[in-house]
């Protein structure tokens, strides 16, 4: 299993976010992770990612557990995993290729990363290559801040593949864009998982996005898994349990 | 805006509603005895800075004719080519070199300490305070006592104003810098933290493209500035215009004054467009 995650427990002061989230991530497969607003889907991903640290659980990525490791071997094993955020994060002003070349800077000595002019020639290649994958191998040398919003977040998409990452995580990742682009990156990252053998977690909000792409769904309540299913088995009464919290704040 | 008129719907909505939300502002009764404080402080102060700075308007009135006659003095402008047009050109070419050597020998060592002096990009809290110490002492000493010094070192001339005014921009523009670096955006730095990329990997990458217009922006008011600053610097022997402002009074010609001035006018402005051309460029 490229990724699996065991026992996952956070709090913050107090407030217990996740009170013990198992799951797994197969090679060439598209999890979705469902919950209404707080439920932990994004504490879950970012515990994974260790942006924060998780106060218990354990994480293993091709049955390595990151916990066993130290240093220099945990670095090398958390690049195996990218993330892509509801933000994209890129840098505006440079070009799309310097942007996707800058995930391979852990594969770049630091004097050569200190100019994208500097970036070695098969990193420039091999970006161009990811940027193809995504499709935007014709904008390669267009600003990123020019680009639409959807074509910023397969840019970003780009910059994990070339990351060389087995397993991305996404944050959120169409929340910031209009349906039609919504539609195009989940349809991109359910291709690369299946053609690529890449396996990817996904955080989303539109639960019909998720169960149109995902290949599996995670419905998260309170910081509790309620169901894992293959998408095609969630049904109605699964999403409105999950979303009762939301609709309790509405009313 | 129109004042709105009570529409009879309106009226009739409103007789008619029952269960209205009271209209009760909520009291603050110390909110007068805070605004009567802080006004009677600020006159206060003014009353005590008016004491302290012999601020007499009546001997202005008094004294006009000694201005008149100064000023007077001054008219017209001295134009003669070879005695004051040309001098006075060449020095203000002398003055602009100043201003931009000054400001852009300094640009390494302000980039170097804005870096180790911003929060995000500062390897350590050690690091981060000492940077923070170095260009505070720049910024503390004025640029004319730098020049004061460096004239000891080699000599009166444009090259002592030059050194000064690289010490004082370091410290002003390294601040300037060190401030803009922290408002950014911290997503992209950390997105490259999570591929794995190193500190100085993720400031070349993702903080320093992310601030170049804001960079850009202050490094060219800077030029500005420190044009004008080089001015001062010749009143102590820096060279370049402010040299013959100096020369002319000292020599009672203010006819040369006036002329040495109004050169310096169209320097500012000129120097002023440029920089307002550039900044809308990089805004576009």
């Amino acid at each position: 299993m490229p990724l699996s995650v065991q026992g996952l427990r956070k709090s913050f002061s107090g407030r217990t976010v996740l009170q013990g989230v198992d799951f797994s991530v197969a090679a060439g497969e598209l999890v979705a992770f469902l919950g209404a607003n707080g439920s932990g889907k994004s504490t879950t991903l970012r515990c994974v990612m260790g942006i924060t640290e998780p106060d218990a659980g354990s994480i293993s990525i091709d049955g390595a557990a990151l916990d066993s490791l130290q240093g220099r071997e945990l670095q090398q094993m958390r690049q195996r995993m990218a993330m892509i955020f509801q933000k994209i994060h890129l840098v505006p002003r440079r070009t799309a290729l310097d942007n996707v070349c800058a995930g391979a800077l852990a594969r770049i000595p630091t004097v050569r990363s200190l100019s994208p002019l500097l970036f070695p020639a098969d990193v420039q290649q091999e970006a161009l290559d990811c940027l193809d994958r995504v499709g935007l191998a014709d904008r390669a040398f267009d600003r990123v801040g020019r680009l639409s919003g959807g074509q910023q977040q397969r840019v970003a998409v780009a910059r994990a593949l070339c990351q060389r990452a087995d397993v991305v995580l996404a944050d959120e990742p169409v929340s910031a864009l209009d349906p039609h682009a919504a539609e195009q990156v989940m349809a991109l990252l359910r291709e690369l998982a299946h053609s690529e053998g890449l396996a990817v977690a996904a955080v989303l909000h539109q639960p019909d996005l998720a169960l149109r792409y995902a290949d599996r769904s995670i419905g998260l309540l309170q910081g509790s898994m309620t169901f894992d299913l293959p998408s095609t088995a969630v049904t109605a009464e699964h999403l409105d349990t999950l979303y009762a919290p939301d609709r309790n704040i509405a009313a | 805006m129109t004042p709105q008129t009570l529409t009879p719907a309106v009226a009739r909505r409103n007789s008619t509603a029952k269960n209205r939300v009271a209209l009760v502002r909520p009291k603050k009764p110390l909110r007068w005895i805070t605004t009567a404080a802080v006004s009677a402080a600020v006159v206060g102060l003014h009353a005590v800075a008016i004491e302290g700075t012999d601020f007499k308007p009546e001997l202005l009135v008094d004294g006009w004719k000694g201005m008149a006659a100064f000023i007077g003095d001054a008219f017209p402008p001295d134009l003669s080519w070879e005695k004051t047009l040309k001098p006075g050109l060449e020095a203000t070419l002398v003055t602009l070199w100043i201003g931009l050597l000054g400001t852009t020998l300094s640009v390494p060592f302000a980039l170097l300490l804005a870096a180790l002096a911003a929060e995000n990009t500062s390897p350590h809290r050690l690091v981060y305070q000492g940077a923070r110490a170095v260009l505070s002492f720049f910024r503390a000493v004025p640029d004319i006592v730098f020049a004061l010094i460096f004239v000891t070192a080699v000599g009166l001339g444009p090259f002592a104003g030059v050194l000064a005014l690289i010490c004082h921009n370091t410290g002003v523009m390294g601040k300037l810098w060190a401030e803009s670096m922290e408002e950014i955006d911290a997503g992209p730095q950390e997105a490259l933290r999570t591929a794995g990329a190193n500190r100085i990997q993720q400031v070349a990458n993702a903080t320093l493209p992310m601030v170049v217009p804001q960079f850009v922006g202050l490094l060219l008011y800077r030029f500005d500035v420190n044009v004008r600053s080089s001015l001062v610097l010749g009143l102590v022997g820096a060279g370049g215009i402010g040299l013959l402002i100096n020369q002319s009074i000292k020599s009672f010609q203010f006819d040369s004054m006036l002329t040495h001035i109004l050169i310096v006018l169209v320097l500012i402005i000129v120097v002023d467009q440029f920089s307002a051309w550039i900044r809308r460029r990089l805004a576009a």
